[in-house]
Formats: C-alpha cells, sequence, structure tokens
C-alpha cells in the first residue's frame, strides 16, 4: 500500500527513470503513437545544409560573388560579414535518389539509398551562433544552460520499460561544447538525467567493482550493506523510501550483469558488423556507436542520443577552414552507420516502433569563410526524421534560394520539439512540471507549428 | 489529499485566498482546453474577460450568481454537459468555485492590486495560542499543537539524544557527530544540555559553512561561467567566502540583503561591498562573440528574476513577456525592476587598497618584462625551428611537401587539406628545440627559466572580490520590447505599493537605484522579506516550508499550513534583529524539533506528507554531507576554511564530457591534502559537476534553487559503492582501525562510520564478515576497508532520523 503520492513516485523511483508522474496524474497524456523510442543522431559542431540536405544551385552560379542586395542584411556569425563575403559553390554533387528523388548529396552514398525512408526538414531556424547556446536550445529549448534536455522530458513522461537499465541513454565523442548539461535533466530529478554510455565492458561510471574487490567479495559487501539495512528498515517499516534505496543496491547489483550484456557486439554476426563499417578504420567508432543504439532500444531504452564530433578532436565545426576536408571526414565516418541502422532497424522490425532523428545545431554560411571554409548558420538548415509510421521520401519547408533563410513552412526547435513528443504519444501542452511555480514545459510557450500530421500523412 | 487541503484553505484562510486558488484550479483542470494554446467551444478562461465574454455557448460566468453561470453549472452536475471531461471535481474545488463566484469572481490580479493578497499585505500581530499542555516548550509548540489536536493528531515522543544531536549537527553544521560528541551530550546530565548543544553548534565556522551552501544554492553559484569554454570567475570564492562569514558572524538579514544587493551604494568598507558579488557569479555568455546584446538581456532576466525569487519569494518572470496571469505583476512592473538594474556594470572590490594598488602594478611590470622574455626565448629558438620543421616535413610525402611549398591561394583543395591536417605534425616542441641548443645557449636558457620562475613564484591571487557599481548617475533608457517610445523609469511593484525611485541627487556617482531597492526590501515593513526568509529557514529544519513553495507567495504558492506561525516567526525574527542564529534556536529548541521520526498510525492514515508535523520528517544527506560525512569518518576531512576553489584528482572515467581539455579545465591542486576539504570548498563549474555530487542531487547553478530534490536511484548507489573515493577513504579507514583482534577492528570500523559500537549480533555479523573478506581478498586491512566501505553505505549512515 502505498500511503502518499510522494511515497508511491519515491517507490516508482526505484528504477532507472520514474514512471512518469505527469502521465500518471494527467489522463490522456500517452495517445496511442508507433514511436515508442527515438535514436537522435546529433551531429556536433554544426553540418552544413546547403552540402548535404538542401542544394542550392544558385551559389554555383554566383560562385566567388558576394550577395546581390540588401541580401546579408540581419545576419550575424562571429566570423563573417555577410555583406562582403563571397559565396562558395558545394564542392559535392547532388542526386536524385529513390522512387521520391529527393536530392542529396554524394557526401552521404549511404544514406542516399535510404531517401524514400526519410522526412526531411529543410526549414530549420534558430537564432544562437554560437556552439553551446545552440546545443543548449537544440536540446533544451533554451538558449542557457539548467532546462532539461528533450530526452529527459521524453522519459519523464513515457516511463521506463526496461529498469535495469537507465531510460536514457547518451553516446559521444566526449568533450561536448555545451559540455554535459545538453543530455542533463535540469529542473527535474536527476533521475531523468541522460546517462553517459563509454566504450569498453562497464559503459555506466561507477559500475565496475573497484580494482582489487573480486566478485564474491563484492557481493559479501553488498549483502553486508542489505542486512545493515534491514535490520535498520525493520523499526521504519513505513518508511518506503528507505525501501526504495535498498532496492537500488539490488538494481546496481543487477546492472553488473546487464549492462555489459547491452554492450558485448561479440554477439553480432559478422554481417551485421560489416552492414555498420565495424571494423573498418573510418566508420568503427559511429558504426559500433549506432550497434549499440540498436542493441539499447531493443532491450527498451527509450531515448538514445548519439554525438558524432568533440570539441577536442575530428569535429564538424572543421569546417570553419576546410569545408571539405572535415565534411569528407565526418561524412565518411557517419554514412554508412547511419544507412546501416536504418536498414538493420527495418529488417528486424523496429523501425516502425523507433524514430531516428538526424540534426544538428545549426547549418553553415552559404558565403566563404576565408577560401574554404563555411561559418555558423543558424537561420536556415536541415533536419531530416525516418521510422515511427513517417510517410517518407518527403521534403517539409524550404530555404531561399541562397540557403540563407528558413523562409516556407519555418520550423523552430519549439515546432520540432512539440513534433517529437507528440510522435512519442505526448502532448506538448501537457507534459509539465512544477518548478517556480510555472508548470514548465519543454515548449516554454511556443510549438504551435508542429507537423506531426504532415509527417504521418503522406 | 487535495480534498484537505482545499477545505482547509477555503476555510481558514482570507478571502483574497479564495481567488487565488480558484483561479489555480481553473489553471490545473481547466485551461488545457480552455486556455491560451487550445480554445474548444471558442472558450478560455485564463483571465477575467475571458470567461465574461464567453464562448460560441455565450457568457461563461455571471458574477454572484453561480446558479446562473454556465462555467458554474456543468462543474456542479447542472447541465447536461459535464466538465471537465477527466472526471467530476471534487466537491471541496465545487464549493471553492461556487464561493468564488458568489464572491464576485474577483481574478487574483484585481484582488491583489487592491491590496488583498495575504502576503502583500503588512505581517500581523500574533499571539501564540495558549495552550495548558507540558509539552509546550516554546510557542512555536504552541502554534502547532493548536493545529494537530484540530486534526486529531498528538506529537510524537521525544528522541534521544543521539538522535538529537545527529539531528542538529546535520542540521547547523553538515556534519555528523563524532562517537565522542555523541557520548559526551548523552553525559551531559545539565537541564539545559540541548540548548547549550544548540549554542555550541552556532558559535562554530562549521554552521557558516552549511547554511553558505543553503544560500549559494539561491544564488545560483558557480566557480565558472558556462557555455564552450566555460572560463573561470577566477575570483568568485571571495563571494562564497564572504557568505560563509556572514552567517558565521550571524550579521543580520536585512544588512546582508543591502550588501548584496547595493554594498557598493551603501556602505564604505570593502568588506561590505563584497556583497555585490551576489550579480557576478552566475552564468553568462562573456567571452563569446558578438552577442554582447543577448548577453546583455539575459543578464537583466537573471537580476530580475534572481532578485524577485530570493529576496521578495516572488516568479515575476512571466511578466518579461507579458502581464504575470496570475500575480498582480505587469509587464510595465517588469521592466521598472529591470531599469534598477540596467546601470550595472561588473567592479571589483579592492580588499585592502594599498596591496590592490601595488598588485596592479606589479601585474603591470611583469607583464612588460614578459615581452621582452619571450623575444628573448623566440629569438634564440628561431634557428632550431626553422631547422626542425625542415627536417620533420622532409619525412612527409612528397606530395605534402609540395603541398607546403605550394602559396596558400595556389593549393588545390587536397593540398589545403594536407596543409591543415600536417601543420601541427610539423611544428617542432620546445623540448626538441632545447636539446639542440649549445652550452652556451643552455646556460642562457637556464637564466631565462630562472627569471620567468621568479616572476611567478609568488604569484597568488590579488586581494580583489568581484563586484559591481552603476556605470554613473543615469542609467541607460529601459524599454518593454516593441515600445520603444516609452521609456520606463525605475521603481517597485505596483502590488507592493510601487513608487517610482527618483533621481540621485547631484554628484553622486551611481544612480542609487539599487540602493532604493535595497532599502525597500530590507524594511522591517517590507509584507514578504521576513516571511520568505523564515520560511526558507523553516524548510530546512523540517523538511517542508510553512509555505511549501518556498520561492513563490504570490497567488500559485501552496498555501501556509501555520499561516499564524509564520506572521509570529516573522515578527520575531524582525524583533530580535533579524538574526538567524536566533531564528535557529527558536525553531531547535521547541518540542516539535525534538521529536522522533516514528509517525504514529493516525499520522500514517490522516496526514502522510507529514505536514502537520506530527513527528519529524526524516532526510536523507545532501550531496556534500553525504561527501563530508565519508571523509569525517575516514578521518582525513580536512577543516581548512575559505580560498580558491579545490580541484580534486578525479578517475579519468570521471571526467568524461568536459567541453575543455582536461589540462585547462581540471587543474588538480597540486596539494593533496586539499583534496579532502569540504565540499563548499571543492570547485563548481557549470559545464561538468563532479560525479558524486551530481547524482545526489547537488543543482546545476544556473537557475536559482530553493529546494533541492532528493532521488533515489540505482546510480547514487553505484557512485557511493564503487568510487575510487569510497575506496581510497574505505582504506584510509581500514589503516587507522587495524589495532587489535576482529572484533576490536569492527568496534573501530562501526564507530567511526555509525559512532556507536555495534550491538552482539551486528559484531558477529561484522567479524564472520572480515574472516570471510580476509580470505577473499588476502589482508585484515583489505577485510576492514570493505566494512568501512559497506558501511558507508547503509541507510543509517545516509539517513537523519
Amino acid at each position: 500500500m502505498y500511503t502518499s503520492r510522494r511515497q508511491f513516485l519515491t517507490r516508482a523511483g526505484q528504477g532507472f527513470g520514474f514512471v512518469a508522474l505527469s502521465g500518471m496524474m494527467q489522463e490522456n497524456l500517452l495517445a496511442a503513437t508507433k514511436a515508442k523510442r527515438i535514436i537522435y543522431l546529433f551531429m556536433h559542431g554544426g553540418v552544413s545544409h546547403v552540402d548535404t540536405f538542401d542544394p542550392k544551385p544558385a551559389l554555383a552560379k554566383f560562385n566567388g560573388q558576394p550577395l546581390p542586395g540588401s541580401f546579408g542584411e540581419g545576419l550575424v556569425t562571429s566570423r563573417i560579414d555577410f555583406r562582403k563575403a563571397r559565396m562558395l559553390a558545394s564542392p559535392w554533387n547532388f542526386t536524385r535518389n529513390g522512387q521520391s528523388g529527393i536530392e542529396i548529396s554524394d557526401l552521404y552514398p549511404h544514406v542516399q539509398k535510404h531517401a524514400d525512408k526519410l522526412a526531411v526538414i529543410r526549414s530549420c531556424h534558430g537564432d544562437a551562433f554560437d556552439h553551446a547556446p545552440a546545443i543548449n536550445l537544440r536540446t533544451s529549448g533554451n538558449q542557457f544552460p539548467g532546462r532539461p534536455s528533450l530526452g529527459a522530458w521524453a522519459v519523464y513522461g513515457l516511463g521506463s520499460e526496461n529498469k535495469n537499465l537507465p531510460s536514457f541513454v547518451v553516446m559521444s565523442d566526449g568533450a561536448m561544447k555545451s559540455g554535459a548539461g545538453a543530455y542533463g535533466a535540469g529542473f527535474l530529478p536527476a533521475a531523468y538525467q541522460g546517462t553517459a554510455f563509454r566504450s569498453g565492458k562497464n559503459p555506466v561510471l561507477h559500475l565496475a567493482s573497484p580494482d582489487g574487490i573480486t566478485p564474491e567479495a563484492q557481493k559479501e559487501t553488498l549483502s553486508l550493506i542489505d542486512r545493515m539495512n534491514r535490520r535498520h528498515f525493520a523499526t521504519r517499516e513505513e518508511d518506503t523510501t528507505l525501501e526504495a534505496r535498498i532496492s537500488s543496491y539490488e538494481l546496481a547489483y543487477r546492472m553488473q550483469s546487464e549492462a555489459p550484456d547491452a554492450v558485448d557486439l561479440t554477439k553480432e554476426s559478422a554481417a551485421t558488423k560489416a552492414l555498420y563499417g565495424i571494423d573498418e578504420p573510418m566508420t568503427d567508432d559511429f558504426g559500433r556507436k549506432c550497434l549499440l543504439a540498436r542493441r539499447l532500444v531493443e532491450r527498451g531504452v527509450r531515448f538514445v542520443q548519439l554525438y558524432q564530433g568533440t570539441n577536442l578532436g575530428d569535429d564538424w565545426d572543421d569546417a570553419h577552414l576546410d569545408l571539405l576536408g572535415s565534411h569528407n571526414k565526418m561524412a565518411k565516418k557517419s554514412d554508412q552507420p547511419i544507412a546501416g541502422l536504418l536498414t538493420d532497424l527495418a529488417s528486424r522490425g523496429l523501425l516502425d516502433s523507433t524514430l531516428v532523428v538526424w540534426s544538428t545545431e545549426f547549418g553553415r554560411t552559404p558565403l566563404a569563410e576565408g577560401k574554404n571554409g563555411r561559418d555558423h548558420h543558424p537561420y536556415g538548415f536541415t533536419t531530416w526524421m525516418a521510422g515511427a509510421g513517417i510517410a517518407g521520401g518527403r521534403v517539409l519547408g524550404s530555404t531561399d534560394e541562397f540557403g540563407l533563410r528558413a523562409v516556407e513552412q519555418r520550423k523552430d526547435v519549439h515546432d520540432i520539439h512539440a513534433t517529437l513528443l507528440r510522435l512519442l504519444g505526448m502532448d506538448h501542452l501537457k507534459l509539465t512540471y512544477r518548478y517556480q511555480s510555472r508548470d514548465m514545459r519543454l515548449t516554454d510557450v511556443h510549438g504551435e507549428n508542429e507537423f506531426t500530421s504532415w509527417l504521418l500523412n503522406a | 489529499m487535495r480534498f484537505v487541503v482545499l477545505l482547509t484553505f477555503a476555510v481558514s484562510l482570507p478571502a483574497a485566498d479564495l481567488k487565488g486558488s480558484a483561479v489555480a484550479l481553473l489553471s490545473q483542470k481547466c485551461q488545457s482546453c480552455h486556455g491560451p494554446q487550445v480554445q474548444l467551444s471558442g472558450l478560455r478562461l485564463d483571465t477575467r474577460e475571458a470567461i465574461l465574454r464567453g464562448g460560441k455557448q455565450g457568457a461563461a460566468l455571471t458574477p454572484g450568481k453561480p446558479q446562473d453561470s454556465l462555467l458554474f453549472r456543468v462543474i456542479s452536475g447542472g447541465d447536461k454537459v459535464a466538465m471537465p471531461p477527466t472526471g467530476p471535481l471534487g466537491p471541496a474545488e465545487v464549493s471553492l468555485l461556487r464561493e468564488w463566484i458568489t464572491a464576485g469572481a474577483v481574478w487574483p490580479t484585481e484582488a491583489v492590486a487592491a491590496k488583498k493578497w495575504w502576503s502583500f499585505e503588512k505581517v500581523k500581530p500574533v499571539k501564540p495560542p495558549v495552550l495548558a499542555d507540558a509539552w509546550v516548550r516554546t510557542p512555536v509548540d504552541a502554534f502547532i499543537l493548536q493545529q494537530l489536536r484540530a486534526r486529531g493528531l498528538s506529537a510524537a515522543p521525544e528522541a534521544d539524544r543521539r538522535t538529537l544531536i545527529r539531528r542538529a549537527m546535520l542540521d547547523l553544521h553538515g556534519l555528523p557527530p563524532t562517537a565522542a560528541e555523541i557520548e559526551a551530550f548523552e553525559k551531559d546530565s545539565a537541564p539545559d544540555a540541548y540548548e547549550k548543544l544548540v549554542d555550541r553548534l552556532l558559535a562554530s565556522t562549521r554552521y557558516g559553512e552549511k547554511w553558505g551552501k543553503n544560500w549559494l544554492d539561491l544564488v545560483r553559484y558557480g566557480d565558472t561561467s558556462g557555455f564552450e569554454q566555460d572560463p573561470y570567475l577566477l575570483y568568485a570564492w571571495r563571494y562564497r567566502d564572504y557568505v560563509i562569514d556572514s552567517f558565521n558572524a550571524d550579521k543580520p538579514y536585512d544588512r546582508f540583503v543591502k550588501e548584496q544587493l547595493a554594498g557598493d551604494e551603501i556602505y564604505e568598507e570593502p568588506i561590505a561591498q563584497q556583497g555585490t558579488g551576489y550579480y557576478t557569479v552566475g552564468p553568462n555568455r562573456d567571452m563569446l562573440f558578438k552577442v554582447e546584446d543577448i548577453n546583455r538581456v539575459e543578464t537583466m532576466t537573471d537580476f530580475v528574476d534572481t532578485t524577485s525569487s530570493v529576496f521578495l519569494g516572488l516568479t515575476v518572470g512571466c511578466a518579461r513577456c507579458h502581464d504575470h496571469k496570475y500575480d498582480p505583476i505587469s509587464q510595465k512592473d517588469y521592466f521598472r525592476l529591470q531599469a534598477i538594474f540596467a546601470p550595472i556594470v561588473k567592479s571589483r572590490v579592492f580588499l585592502t587598497y594599498n596591496l590592490a594598488r601595488q598588485y596592479d602594478l606589479q601585474e603591470n611590470t611583469r607583464q612588460w618584462k614578459l615581452y621582452d622574455l619571450a623575444d628573448e626565448f623566440q629569438r634564440m629558438k628561431a634557428p632550431y625551428v626553422k631547422r626542425l620543421r625542415a627536417e620533420k616535413l622532409a619525412q612527409l610525402p612528397q606530395a605534402v611537401q609540395i603541398a607546403f611549398a605550394t602559396e596558400e591561394d595556389q593549393r588545390t583543395p587536397q593540398q589545403k587539406a594536407d596543409f591543415e591536417m600536417f601543420t601541427k605534425k610539423v611544428a617542432p616542441r620546445d623540448d626538441e628545440v632545447f636539446s639542440l641548443l649549445t652550452p652556451d645557449e643552455k646556460a642562457k636558457l637556464d637564466r631565462l627559466k630562472t627569471r620567468l620562475l621568479s616572476l611567478y613564484s609568488n604569484y597568488a591571487p590579488g586581494p580583489f572580490s568581484p563586484s559591481v557599481t552603476d556605470s554613473g548617475p543615469l542609467g541607460p533608457p529601459v524599454y518593454i520590447p516593441g515600445k520603444e517610445s516609452d521609456e520606463v523609469p525605475p521603481g517597485f511593484l505596483s502590488a507592493l505599493g510601487g513608487g517610482d525611485i527618483p533621481p540621485p541627487p547631484p554628484g553622486s556617482a551611481t544612480t542609487l537605484r539599487r540602493k532604493a531597492l535595497a532599502e525597500w526590501i530590507a524594511s522591517p515593513e517590507h509584507p514578504l522579506t521576513a516571511r520568505v526568509a523564515v520560511n526558507r529557514v523553516w524548510q530546512a529544519h523540517f523538511g517542508r516550508g510553512i509555505v511549501a513553495t518556498t520561492s513563490d507567495f504570490g497567488a500559485r504558492s501552496t498555501p501556509a499550513t501555520h499561516p499564524e506561525l509564520l506572521e509570529w516567526l516573522a515578527n520575531e525574527f524582525v524583533a530580535k534583529g533579524w538574526s538567524f542564529k536566533q531564528l535557529h534556536r527558536t525553531m531547535m529548541l521547541s518540542s516539535v524539533y525534538r521529536q522522533q521520526t516514528k509517525p504514529s498510525p493516525a499520522a500514517l492514515t490522516k496526514d502522510p506528507e507529514n505536514q502537520w508535523l506530527s513527528h519529524f520528517t526524516r532526510r536523507r544527506l545532501e550531496a556534500e554531507e553525504v561527501r563530508d560525512a565519508v571523509l569525517l569518518a575516514a578521518g582525513t576531512l580536512n577543516p581548512k576554511m575559505h580560498g580558491k576553489p579545490v580541484v580534486p584528482a578525479l578517475a579519468a572515467e570521471e571526467l568524461y564530457g568536459m567541453s575543455q581539455p582536461l589540462g585547462n579545465a581540471w587543474v588538480v591542486t597540486s596539494d593533496p591534502t586539499e583534496h579532502t576539504r569540504r565540499s563548499i570548498y571543492m570547485i563548481s563549474r557549470r559545464n561538468f559537476r563532479m560525479p558524486m555530487l551530481e547524482v545526489f542531487d547537488r543543482p546545476e547553478g544556473v537557475l536559482s534553487c530553493a529546494r533541492r530534490e532528493s532521488s533515489t536511484t540505482p546510480t547514487q548507489s553505484l557512485s557511493l559503492l564503487n568510487s575510487d573515493f569510497t575506496r581510497h577513504q574505505a582504506l584510509a579507514l581500514a589503516a587507522a582501525s587495524l589495532k587489535g583482534d576482529e572484533s576490536a577492528i569492527s568496534e573501530a570500523v562501526f564507530l567511526a562510520t555509525l559512532a556507536r559500537r555495534p550491538d552482539a549480533n551486528e559484531l558477529t555479523m561484522a567479524r564472520d564478515f572480515l574472516t570471510k573478506q580476509s580470505q577473499l581478498l588476502g589482508s585484515v586491512e583489505k577485510a576492514a576497508a570493505e566494512l568501512a566501505r559497506g558501511l558507508f553505505n547503509t541507510n543509517e549512515f545516509l539517513y537523519v532520523d
């Protein structure tokens, strides 16, 4: 018997990710939708839209010339002057793909084959042109840190499918320009925080027993804790918080076996590994992350966030000085793994219930920075989605002829967040958490241009 | 639960509360379909005008006449339509709305504009109830007992001495008592032993470290500014120390408020001016490019929101974009407040004038010398750099060499990529260069090194503290966005009496706007200041505020459980000179505070959340308390106070995700004895929290945090169980406990961790454990460390009864 809501929630909070408290409190929050989970592929550093999913022939036509008239007015980034910088043609060819004929550049030869699965949103826009604020904005809806991330909101609303694993898992290349706050829980309870999975046998921090402590010794110590706790509890049985903590040690112990199993790729066939480009030097790293993502969603993880790129190594942001080199390298590293993930999910019947999102914090300037670079560009860029019943092979919105500004069907981050929550069966207006006496929402007071129905209705 | 609450405040609170509660109810139950986003049937219920205007069915409400009001009919079963669709309202909710409509359906905005919202009115003089009951030690007890009796509840018996001292020490010091301290207290037969204990704890400097931490949560303190580079706020810790010292000195709260909001405008003493560090220790993006305008907007927003929230207990943020929906705060009011902060510029306090000037002069000379020193290094290096670079380049493929030889604007894309990729690889490192120097040059290099070192060997932070002042006596004009023709003058919230702040007298160096704000807030007449402060202290001692929403006393606040007690405490606080230490005494010497945690069966059914305080509410140790308690038990706690933040050594896997190179972002403090100081002295980076503190709910330091979460997660267990930190401290404790046989060791480890001896059963269990672990791990010391690691992870260690 739960004696109060607080105690119920405490008890429910034994696992990773509480049972949705808002979801419990508000009937009709969860609608029947196909998406049960999300794999969010975040290209860290900023991918050029005009070189990937948003072809702009005008850039080739006017290559080397400044923008006509007042086209550049009002656009700002830190490194270029839009009135003076010159247009830079894309060094890559765009080809039409699949039945739909969606144009994708040759940077993504493998993803091109999945064109008919993709819903490409070419009219994303934001107002932050530095990485950290832009990453914060894309993930939490606010340029300032401190707000819960999309993944945290999602698992807060959805709850957990496997309490032996975290509901919200993050795999990055390490140093995020925004810091770890990008997958933080903000003002939500810490249980909703993204848990960083690392490579190797012990994916979760502090999962392994201390050095020199054998499994038997660890078990012995856990047993001591349990016996001490049960003696303590015997005179305090009304307090379910204490009971929840006793269970949390049992859970920690179970995780020591379950989590390593989840990340053990030796059980995958050679064909599957090859699909993701594992063991190939360029694609091995991101291929492993994508394959892990599939293994995790299979085990009920609700939200897997993958980042490609890092502040301290190879990054999409190397395009400042070297568009060609950076984008060739970063696309090469992720193209086959992403395509492999789509293929693998589809062949296992998981794509119907898994939403795959590809995005980045901003696009890059259609104008050159230096001679062969592009600066940050939040005023128009591309995101695509696939799976979970989305009608693919379609394009939503557009940027102007130079790729500068989103013009048709403009979608800001709140519209995208509202849509993603809706696809997961949640109303972004109703998924709230009371903080500082406001019923806070992921979409704050926005999200009015969500486009779920467009995505689902071909 | 909800039924009880609604009934209570509908009956016992002033009429103004009715409006707030009714509107809050509409907001909770109706506005998702009839609100700003969605207006089913064309109806919205979020303003009085909208309700009176109604929707497709006509007016939703007739003030004064519930039965003629469509809104009331549909929620009370008096219409063919029944609302809300999720199920009928409870009887208390229905009667609340009936009363509200009967009373004219007044919106809180109007209610408070007419100065009727309870927390906007002056604190009332209240006399404690007179109850003949031996349990009543202090007036606090009388207020509590009166409510307990009204609900058929009774108070729990007094806790034993061991429990009391642990509770009091963790509440006041954030550290548990040692076994010796418990024993001394248990043996003290003086009738006022407990009073003496509380006084002794309040007199210790450990007090400021615990209560300073509570304040730093509120003012969103951090040692770095956040965002990509996450640069250091080099002197933020001076403000942290100022806060600790202020609590230890029992600085009157009105003075503490004034120093922080306007120390520069009110006081001469540098120590007092340090308070304005309050404005400088939040997040900001000063160091990003071309975002000065956005940063300024964010900074102003932070100042208005944080100040209102911390000092007034009001959430004004909504009014930045539109008039506040629930509280009588207009958008104009919001910008009147912003105009107070608009002239702020960052500054430094010279803690000692002459030393500070001297420091600046030394820095100035040092820089000049360094320019020349570096020139000399570079001239010496130049020929070797050239040679080494050529050698390294010669090792690379021919194509790359050609790329390097080609003029930059002649390079092909591939050559550009090659150049980019290999530039770093062909750059010679200093150590390579130095190894090639001639003996004469080496001697010269040594002289240069010595000169360089001597420039820095006494380097230390200067006698400065971060602060603010105004840019001058005239503030920049402030406008409501979109209404740029209409300058908004600085002033106070209309609902709290309003009033413009006049321009400063001729010759003033600043606008004196913050001085006016500080004096307004710190006035004994201000209805919110004392109420909000005492309520925060109450929350810290009893687990829940009298008003549970401690940073919101507006219309959406949780109704006060003991409104009269709140009034009495606020009056006492002011009457006793705004003294926090007196306030702690007032609360802690009560019988309420001394109760056991065991709830009665009646309490479990009637008041499971214990808001009427029929027993004491158990709590988990906070993040810092967990870490500090482990250090204390291990005997490694370094009690040193103050100073620049300590960066403790962490395992590589714990540092995962840092946004900057570890060599810059995690510069481990060179003196290892510093690593075991109290958690409040550990660095708080905005982009990276120490994993153990993070999992135990330490806030991010971005938004003001009025109440920490107290979650229970497996990551907490993993951290406390398996981290290097726990292991090292367990080994330290084991090393200190290895005297005598297994019984003696068991006793020593129990005494250090749980501050008690094991009972007979536990002793057997511990001895068997040591025997078994010694076999498994190969030594008694390792086994003893396991015993320590186990006991650190027990609920007895982690909770306060």
